[in-house]
């Protein structure tokens, strides 16, 4: 990690510790601090007032906002404003998030009527950036003939906007919204499972049942580790799609498969984590479930485990078993030859 | 809390042009095989194949010229051991004195020793295998009672060691002895080069489940070891067995011994596949690939000159775990004629038997996960 990474990881980390979910923040209060740290600026270079940042930081940011299970948009905010940039879209004040997917369609007159769901605090938004048929389109909230609220298990907002022949803003490249959107809730899921592991050691070597800490039992150890191996594939999954991000044109192969693995990662984390706590982390009040439940959730957003596998098992399938090892090979020495070079 | 950073893969050489140069030299000596043949191929020994390898250049990559080696870098070495891997080449009979032998000796050994055996390593002519279980010293290896005693002519060792792959093809043994009489668990181990044509020692081939001999008992009568044979200070054999471990649990040997029946399922998929099919190969690919950079990241900070032992049990077990499970997902997917003679039948059939010895060998799953159990302060 370079200076300006760990400076960021430092800042980030204090800020998210205040403002973690445990203590109930309403989002007022979360995305005024998120503001006045320009963090959703984090991708934009800095002569656009950006911070200048790359996935890798990307990375950094949201694992951490998903170890203290930040109840904001922050990692939708920072695609959002990257794709408002890159489409040189007029940039505004407020929140702008994306959305995994619509459905619908757009006319000749580049307008849309469709539903656009899932978007995370779509009621706070100004803004939504979502694909649809291999092209980008920005909508406004206030142009949607209805908007629906809506929460995902974590008690996130996931809204809907329904639109009746509403003006978009269209760019003709794809724009990678989903495909960032997977990453986003890979390195959330990836901070949540390494939150989640902290905090069933901690409750292991605090809890005591016949006469010592459940700890040193051998069953309880070995269900930890594996919760540890866990949270190490989805880190290290996660990480390494964010650095093929930052090194390769195209890194879609690379978040599919990170995020197929951290939905893995998710689901036997949740497991592990409960299993540890026992009755204890069962209940409302304990800060177990704020991450469990985000993991839970994450797991299916922006890419669930048979829709992305399938359609990472079609890629390789198209490159065929001759080529697949070469396939894999070939990427990673491109990103090995570009952080050579940087 | 962050059990495992990533630590990037970038090589001071041109990785695709030493993949390039390994694919070259498979195309032409890679001899030919059936998909069962590839599988699980670092225990396949062929003398032919290993002299052939050594003569390009790819065994003992890493040492100092001086001593036969190639002074090349250790991540030059873990890319062209992840092409060998993953062509199914048979690299069992060099694999244990590339991996171990010469490592161990280039650390703790003599100048003598290092001149007098790796050069000959290097060339895959002098091959070695590990002697640490016993009968009695599986797991806890800390157990082992085979003993050395001081003598005029040198040491003289008595016991039985088990489990001993290769030991039927191999020169040398690297055997852990207990030197200091009462010595207890870690304490008064040593560990000496036994020379298994000496009198007084007896090889015994294990057949395993399916029929084939990796395995032996090797009985050691008043084996006299002249002292010249023992490696690193006496009594510092537990420091010395344990210190090398993060190199052996990370490489890309403990994910990919079940690659060649993932690519044969491709290759029976690639018409008209199902959606389940698509998905599976998603899935199994994920993980094949989240694998392949933790081991990588492992092997970068190996080569950074860091000791990464939390790491690489994650990686061991992780990978294991795959390999292991890999065949038994495919069994689950479709119905398989296993006794057709099919190529994704036969290697299925063969995976189904051996993968449960991949999380037993060099380490257990239960002492890994309790290795990592104490890494995360369980313990």
């Amino acid at each position: 990690m370079s200076e300006n990474q760990q400076l960021l990881a430092d800042t980030s980390e204090r800020l998210f510790a205040d403002l973690e979910v445990v203590g109930e923040p309403s989002f007022d209060q979360i995305w005024a601090q998120v503001e006045h740290m320009q963090l959703s600026g984090l991708l934009l270079p800095e002569e656009a007032g950006g911070f200048g940042g790359d996935w890798e930081d990307f990375f950094t940011v949201v694992r951490l906002a998903g170890f203290f299970g930040i109840a904001a948009p922050l990692g939708e905010a920072i695609i959002a404003r990257y794709a408002t940039h890159k489409s040189s879209w007029s940039s505004k004040d407020g929140l702008h998030v994306i959305a995994p997917s619509a459905s619908g369609e757009l006319d000749e007159k580049n307008c849309y009527t469709g539903e656009v769901r899932q978007i995370p605090w779509g009621r706070n938004a100004e803004t939504v950036i979502v694909e649809l048929n291999n092209c980008t389109m920005r909508l406004k909230k206030s142009d949607a003939a209805t908007v629906e609220e809506g929460l995902n298990p974590a008690g996130e907002a996931r809204d809907s906007f329904i639109f009746d022949s509403a003006p978009a803003e269209i760019t003709q490249d794809k724009g990678c919204i989903s495909s960032f959107g997977a990453l986003l809730r890979t390195a959330q899921i990836a901070g949540a499972l390494d939150r989640t592991l902290g905090l069933s050691i901690e409750h292991a070597n605090d809890r005591q049942q016949f006469g010592r800490p459940i700890a040193k039992f051998q069953a309880v150890q070995q269900n930890l580790a594996i919760l540890a191996e866990e949270a190490a594939a989805a880190n290290s999954a996660g990480r390494a799609a964010a650095l093929a991000a930052i090194c390769l044109d195209d890194a879609e192969f690379e978040i599919k498969a990170a995020k197929i693995r951290a939905n893995m990662a998710a689901g036997a984390g949740t497991t592990i984590g409960h299993q540890t706590h026992g009755a204890i982390g069962f209940t409302k009040e304990h800060r177990l479930q704020h991450f469990t439940r985000r993991l839970i959730s994450w797991r299916s957003e922006f890419g669930g485990d048979a829709s992305v596998a399938e359609r990472l098992g079609c890629e390789v399938l198209e490159h065929g078993a001759e080529n697949f090892w070469a396939h894999l090979t070939m990427r990673s020495d491109q990103i090995g030859d570009k952080c050579n070079t940087q | 809390m962050q059990t495992f950073s990533i630590r990037s893969f970038s090589t001071p050489f041109d990785a695709a042009a030493t993949r390039a140069s390994i694919r070259a030299f498979l195309s032409e000596h890679q001899p030919p095989g059936r998909a069962d043949d590839r599988c699980n191929s670092w225990a396949v020994p062929d003398k032919a194949f290993s002299q052939a390898l050594a003569r390009a250049g790819y065994v003992g990559m890493v040492w100092p010229k001086k001593y036969g080696g190639g002074e090349k870098h250790p991540l030059e070495r873990y890319v062209v051991l992840e092409e060998l891997l993953a062509a199914g080449a048979p690299v069992g009979m060099h694999w244990i004195a590339d991996r171990q032998g010469g490592p161990l000796l280039l650390r703790y050994g003599t100048k003598e020793q290092c001149e007098h055996f790796m050069p000959a390593m290097a060339r895959a002519e002098l091959f070695t295998c590990i002697g640490m279980s016993e009968p009695g010293s599986g797991s806890d290896l800390a157990s082992v009672r085979t003993r050395g005693k001081r003598d005029k002519n040198g040491w003289v060792i008595n016991g039985q060691k088990v489990w001993t792959t290769n030991a039927h093809n191999a020169h040398y043994m690297i055997a852990l002895v207990r030197t200091v009489e009462g010595s207890e668990r870690q304490e008064g181990l040593t560990q000496f080069l036994i020379d298994l044509s000496l009198p007084g020692v007896t090889v015994r081939p294990i057949i395993d489940l399916v029929g084939g001999h990796d395995f032996n008992e090797v009985f050691l009568e008043d084996v006299i070891v002249p002292d010249d044979m023992r490696v690193g200070e006496e009594g510092h054999g537990w420091k010395q067995v344990t210190a090398e471990l993060s190199l052996e649990r990370s490489g890309p040997e403990r994910y990919l011994s079940s690659l060649a029946l993932l690519l044969e399922f491709i290759r029976v998929n690639s018409k008209s596949p199902s959606s389940q099919s698509k998905s599976l190969i998603g899935k199994l690919t994920a993980e094949l690939w989240t694998l392949r950079q933790m081991s990588m990241s492992t092997a970068a900070k190996l080569a950074d000159g860091e000791d990464p032992a939390l790491e690489a049990a994650i990686v061991k077990d992780l990978g294991n775990s795959f390999e292991q499970e890999l065949p038994r997902v495919l069994q689950a997917s479709a119905d398989c004629d296993l006794s057709s003679d099919t190529d994704f039948a036969r290697a299925l059939a063969l995976l189904l038997q051996v993968s449960p010895s991949f999380s037993l060998r060099g380490g257990t799953r239960e002492i890994l996960r309790g290795i990592i159990a104490r890494g995360l302060g369980l313990r």
